[in-house]
């Protein structure tokens, strides 16, 4: 049983590997293009090219988080984070890449809630990565606007972050439906994303290692994906 | 000179197909999704269209089967350039070449742009 329960483990990790090596294949074919571009109009775009191999060197710094953390998960340093601040922290993260696909990125961070029990570090990397693919597939979407919102708000299981747009479609059984797919489809997210998705798993996978759960969730009309992270209650002693 | 239609959904790669096609002499239309495709070919005839079949909810082939579906639309001249390798389709090779009408199939990561400059120049001398 134990044995069966490692296979799944291992098969699991190659379709994570797998989701991200079709991943990377956008911004490196993206920089080969833009450089060939370069070459025949003899005008380059070095911005252009840092940026998008910035955003192949995230995705490829998430998937090493994310694995690490699950090799680690007894260990880990779950401590009293303020979300507010690692929301801040992951837009200050995403600006250049929203830019970049003519992405208006917006802060929602009105309530004042207290600090949350998380590791930082993969909670920030978790958002970001799921920020990231948004703003990839967001103007393939045909959505009215081509904004991002990086949110919390409080439910009855906890505080939830997550990022949100205007994207109807993206539904619980979309996401039900990636898992399944991953690494075995092409386009495992088909209604969300015109490539793997692999940002949506890799922050998956470093969610579960923090004992999270990724989830589809409205924020007022919009709808998106995030967590919910449960209060510290060392706060409370104070 | 031709009128290209691309339809590729990641934004970034289609700036710079549209840009070096429109630096070539070409007029270019960008679609990123099937829906929105079938609304520029009727907004204006293109004389190739660039596929990706990876595209958000309606694919790259049914894309086709509603292209194809409509006689005026019958022999635009389709050139896939898609991120899915060419053997993954060669079971549907006849589908997408006879029934479809796919003039030519092309490995995205593989085909750099003079290629793909040339490929349509190919098709444009065949159609004039």
């Amino acid at each position: 049983m134990a044995r069966t329960g490692a296979n799944n483990s291992a098969i699991l990790s190659q379709q994570l590997l797998l989701s991200v090596t079709e991943q990377l294949k956008v911004p490196l074919l993206q920089i080969a293009r833009e450089a060939e571009h370069g070459q025949l109009s003899g005008t380059t775009d070095p911005v252009k090219i840092q940026l998008t191999a910035e955003s192949a060197l995230q995705l490829i710094d998430n998937y090493a988080l994310g694995v690490r953390l699950n090799l680690e998960q007894s260990q880990l340093e779950i401590e009293p984070v303020s979300v507010a601040s690692v929301l801040y922290d992951t837009g200050q993260q995403l600006d250049s890449v929203a830019k970049s696909y003519g992405v208006d990125l917006e802060l929602n961070i009105a309530g004042r809630f207290g600090p949350v029990m998380a590791h930082r570090e993969g909670l920030q990397a978790a958002l970001v990565s799921l920020g990231t693919s948004l703003i990839e597939a967001l103007p393939a979407l045909q959505t009215k606007q081509l904004t991002l919102q990086l949110a919390t708000h409080r439910c009855r299981y906890g505080i939830v972050a997550g990022v949100y747009a205007d994207i109807e479609k993206l539904s619980s059984e979309t996401l039900r439906q990636g898992r399944r797919l991953q690494g075995k489809a092409r386009q495992p997210l088909a209604t969300l994303t015109h490539n793997s998705g692999a940002g949506v798993f890799v922050a998956d996978a470093i969610l579960q290692a923090m004992d999270l759960e990724l989830k589809v969730s409205r924020h007022h009309r919009l709808y998106g994906l995030g967590t919910v992270l449960q209060p510290s209650q060392q706060l409370q002693l104070v | 000179m031709a009128h290209m239609l691309f339809i590729e959904p990641d934004r970034k790669l289609a700036e710079v197909y549209a840009q070096t096609f429109n630096e070539s002499g070409h007029s270019t239309q960008v679609a990123s999704s099937a829906q929105s495709a079938i609304l520029a070919v009727d907004d204006q005839l293109p004389d190739v269209i660039i596929l990706e079949l990876q595209l958000i909810e309606h694919s790259g082939v049914e894309f086709l089967y509603e292209l194809r579906s409509y006689p005026e639309w019958q022999t635009i001249p389709v050139v896939v350039l898609s991120n899915i390798p060419p053997n993954e389709f060669d079971s549907s090779h006849d589908l997408l070449m006879n029934e479809l009408g796919v003039r030519a199939y092309h490995y995205k990561p593989r085909t750099s742009l003079t290629k793909l400059l040339s490929v349509v120049q190919e098709h444009v001398a065949v159609k004039a």
